[in-house]
This record gives C-alpha cells, sequence and structure tokens, in this order.
C-alpha cells in the first residue's frame, strides 16, 4: 500500500503539479488581497453630495412638456449640480437623458472634458490624466458592455487606474486597475478556464479536479505512513524501513 | 534535497486536509447546477410591466423639501406602483450601508412597510407554490446573505426547498432568494474559502495561513519532481515494468 500510493503519486504529480503550483499561486494572491481593493473601492470617494430643492428651477411640468416620453425619472447631482435623468420610450429602445434642474439645458451625451471632471470629481489618487478615450464598441474585458457608451480616463498613479464614465448619464461605471486585471487572470487560471473567464463548469477543470483529489489522497496515505505510523512504531524501526523506500 | 522532503512532508501534514477539502468543494462547484445554487429557483425573472403616468405624479421638488436631505430621489417600481426612492445615505454597492425614505410617486404619502405589504412583495418575486408561513425582520450580519449591511424582512415559504425571500426594510428591494439548494452551495463555498466564522469573504487569517503551507507544499512538490526527473528516476522505473 505505501509503495503504491508512493508510485502513484509520484506519477499523478509529476502530469498535475504544475497545476498544483498554479493553484496554490493564484489561489494566494486571491486570498492574500483585500477582495475591496481588488474592486477599487479605495480608487473612488463616495462624497454623499446632496441634492438642492432650491436650485430646482425646472419643474416637473416644463420636463414633461418637453418630454413627452418619459419612462423614468430620477434626481441626483452631477459635478455638484442637481440634475434630472430621464429615460426616454422611443417604441422598443429607450435614450437616457441628463438635464439641468436649475436650467432645463441637456448635459449629455458627455463631452471629454465634463468626462474628465466626473473622473477627478471621484477619483482619490493625485496623479494626472494620461489618457482618455470614448469607447462606443468592442469593450475591453473589464468593461461590461451594457455600460456603452463610455469614457475611459487613464490616470497616472500606482496600478495604472482607469476610471469609466458613461457618455450617456454621466454616472461612474467602471473603477479598474492592475491589481483587479491580474486578479482577473488569476481566477481563469485558478478554474482552468482558458477561455472567457466565467465558464467553471469546464470539462478540463473536471478531469485535472478529480485526477487531484486521487493525487492528494494518495498523499494522504504517504502522510499517515511516514508520518503517523512513525510515531506509533517508533523512530529506530521506522528509519530502517525508511531507508528502503525514500 | 532533505530539506525540500522535510518541507513537502510537514506541509502536507499541515494542509493535507484542506487540499482535499478544496479538491471536493472544487468539484462540487464544477458540477453544481449554478441556477439553483444562486438561489434562483423560485424567483421570478419576469419583468412587471409598468406605465408611469407621469401627470399623476408628485413634483420631485416638494418631496425632497418636505423629507431630509437626499444624495438621489429614483423612481422604482414595487408591485407595479411608482414610489421616489429618497437617498438619505449613499453607499458604494447595493448591499452597503443606506438609509432610504420611500414615498408614493402619486400621492406623496411616505410608506411603511408592514407585514401585509413585505408579504405581498416577498410573493411578487416568488414563483413557487408555497404559502407564507413566517416573517421575522433581521438587522446585519445575516447569515444567507453576509455582505447586505441593512436591516431586512426574511420571508418564509412552505415548500419542497424551504424558500426564503430577503426584502430590505426601507427600500422593499429583494435583496435575493435563499433555499436548500443555496444553503448546500453556501456550505462547500464555506470550505473552499474556509469562511468558518461566515464573514462571506476568503481574506480571512486561517485562509491566509492555510495558502502559506500550500505554496510550500507545491513549489517543493514541483522541486522534488523535477529532481526525480533529472535523476532519471521516472525513467527508470516505467522500464521496470
Amino acid at each position: 500500500m505505501h509503495k503504491t500510493a508512493r508510485k502513484l503519486h509520484q506519477w499523478l504529480m509529476l502530469f498535475l503539479g504544475l497545476q498544483f503550483a498554479i493553484w496554490s499561486v493564484t489561489g494566494a494572491y486571491m486570498v492574500y488581497m483585500d477582495i475591496d481593493f481588488i474592486h477599487g473601492d479605495n480608487l473612488v470617494t463616495n462624497p454623499q453630495t446632496k441634492v438642492q430643492p432650491a436650485q430646482m428651477h425646472y419643474s416637473l411640468q416644463q420636463l414633461t412638456r418637453a418630454y413627452p416620453n418619459i419612462d423614468n425619472i430620477s434626481v441626483d447631482t452631477l459635478l455638484g449640480e442637481t440634475v434630472y435623468r430621464l429615460t426616454l420610450a422611443d417604441g422598443e429602445s429607450s435614450t437616457k437623458l441628463v438635464i439641468s434642474a436649475n436650467s432645463g439645458e441637456v448635459l449629455t451625451p458627455l463631452s471629454e472634458s465634463a468626462a474628465i471632471s466626473v473622473a477627478r470629481y471621484f477619483y482619490t489618487g493625485k496623479g494626472e490624466v494620461t489618457e482618455v478615450a470614448l469607447i462606443t464598441d468592442n469593450p475591453p474585458f473589464e468593461l461590461s458592455p451594457r455600460h456603452l457608451p463610455a469614457w475611459r480616463v487613464n490616470f497616472d498613479d500606482f496600478g495604472a487606474p482607469s476610471l469609466y464614465v458613461s457618455a450617456q448619464t454621466g454616472i461612474l461605471v467602471g473603477k479598474r486597475h492592475e491589481f483587479w486585471r491580474w486578479f482577473d487572470w488569476m481566477f481563469r487560471f485558478h478554474i482552468m478556464d482558458y477561455s472567457s473567464g466565467e465558464d467553471i463548469d469546464n470539462a478540463l477543470l473536471f478531469w485535472v479536479a478529480l485526477l487531484a483529489s486521487f493525487g492528494t489522497l494518495t498523499g494522504m496515505v504517504l502522510v499517515y505512513f511516514r508520518v503517523f505510523k512513525v510515531q506509533f512504531t517508533g523512530r529506530k524501526k521506522s528509519r530502517l524501513r525508511r531507508g528502503g523506500v525514500v | 534535497m532533505r530539506w525540500i522532503r522535510k518541507l513537502h512532508k510537514w506541509a502536507s501534514v499541515i494542509v493535507g486536509i484542506q487540499f482535499v477539502l478544496w479538491l471536493a468543494s472544487g468539484l462540487y462547484f464544477n458540477l453544481m447546477d449554478h441556477t439553483k445554487a444562486a438561489g434562483l429557483t423560485y424567483l421570478s425573472q419576469q419583468m412587471v410591466s409598468h406605465q408611469l403616468d407621469v401627470s399623476k405624479l408628485i413634483e420631485p421638488k416638494t418631496v425632497l423639501q418636505l423629507h431630509n436631505d437626499s444624495v438621489s430621489l429614483d423612481t422604482v417600481f414595487l408591485l407595479g406602483k411608482p414610489y421616489y426612492l429618497l437617498s438619505h445615505q449613499q453607499g458604494l454597492y447595493a448591499h452597503s450601508y443606506h438609509q432610504y425614505t420611500l414615498v408614493d410617486a402619486y400621492s406623496g404619502d411616505a410608506v411603511t412597510f408592514d407585514k401585509k405589504l413585505v408579504t405581498r412583495l416577498a410573493q411578487a418575486s416568488y414563483t413557487g407554490e408555497g404559502k407564507v408561513i413566517q416573517l421575522s425582520l433581521l438587522t446585519p450580519p445575516i447569515s444567507d446573505f453576509p455582505k447586505q449591511q441593512n436591516s431586512t424582512w426574511q420571508v418564509n415559504f412552505a415548500d419542497d426547498i424551504n424558500t426564503q425571500v430577503y426584502v430590505e426594510a426601507q427600500s422593499g428591494r429583494i435583496v435575493g432568494h435563499s433555499d436548500d439548494h443555496k444553503k448546500l452551495a453556501d456550505f462547500f463555498f464555506m470550505l473552499h474559502f474556509m469562511d468558518y466564522f461566515n464573514e462571506g469573504s476568503f481574506n480571512n487569517v486561517p485562509m491566509m495561513l492555510m495558502a502559506f503551507f500550500s505554496l510550500w507544499l507545491t513549489l517543493t512538490g514541483c522541486y522534488w519532481c523535477i529532481d526525480l526527473l533529472r535523476k532519471g528516476k521516472y525513467r527508470r522505473k516505467r522500464r521496470a515494468r
């Protein structure tokens, strides 16, 4: 039993050893990096800017007259200014609009300079803006396509942070940095998904994990023989016996 | 090489059992039904159609002036009817700590969540056949949704999988469903993340310790493997067979 377990363990691990190393390295990264940090929670403030009802000179009645097809309405702030956010229904599709609650002026789609201002408004770092780009299609894997079109604002800072601002709503829709990007790769390697990063139920993982379980169990048999049995039978005897197997 | 073997042996003594648990739970995630594991069995996916009659809406300015300062006012639909949801304090995520007031968007009346309304909201999100048997108002931490930081109603249904619907107390938002399937999956997540204190996170001390020893175990193992290869041990044994 001891010998068979040793042989099996050696041979299985010859093929699985690399994946075990990948599991423990990627697992350790995910465990040691605080998940809130990975989500970029430290990149942005949550300023609790209050809506100023006294500044709302443009009334609901004026709004409904100008936009008869309102599907949803909300009030909040954009760069400190109190605004209405409207969803307008056009048959099947819908459009979004941000309107100053003070003047009724339409503030979207967001210009490049406004997008930079929004990103700076939330950004907690001190780095300068290095790059700004409007993404209308083919978003990078770190941005959900439902947020398009969006401005990507890159900062010159530790971890190369990017903030994403929706061009339609001016809302901050993404906060990413290198540590998130690495985490994403780590997760893919951890679940052995070398395509999309979301399918944990892939066949490769199943077979490798099944064999790996077997490899681990043979390892446990070895632990029993070399550590626990040794404790019972006395050290001298076991050393003699071990001479032959190690 | 002697030290490599020693390290490998003692690291395996420490993490051996957790390795088996990691692999077993990993296999479970690989094979589980993700819809069931997420508590979606009886969660209604249907978008309730709603019609906003803008002419009946109360002026947002009036509502905002009547209540405490707000970060935002959103129109939300509960049971097909529009409400203004005032956020006095807003978190980064839905589960973060919030302070809300909910106001009927047509009448301007503030909504109080009584058991009757909570029951109706829970039933609207539920597609099973079970009847409501119990309601209780929970304050965080909530074991089925450990990240949720807001008071939440738990509505128990009598059905084959013991569905529990969670309704956020201030907003009426459906936090999610839990049931026997989800609880089983959560048990395996607990094993995999070593989250034995149900913090809802894998950034915990036992996990960090085990990750440390696992690194030693696998790296010494790989080194050992390479050493055996270099010494031709693998080849010789194959020939002997």
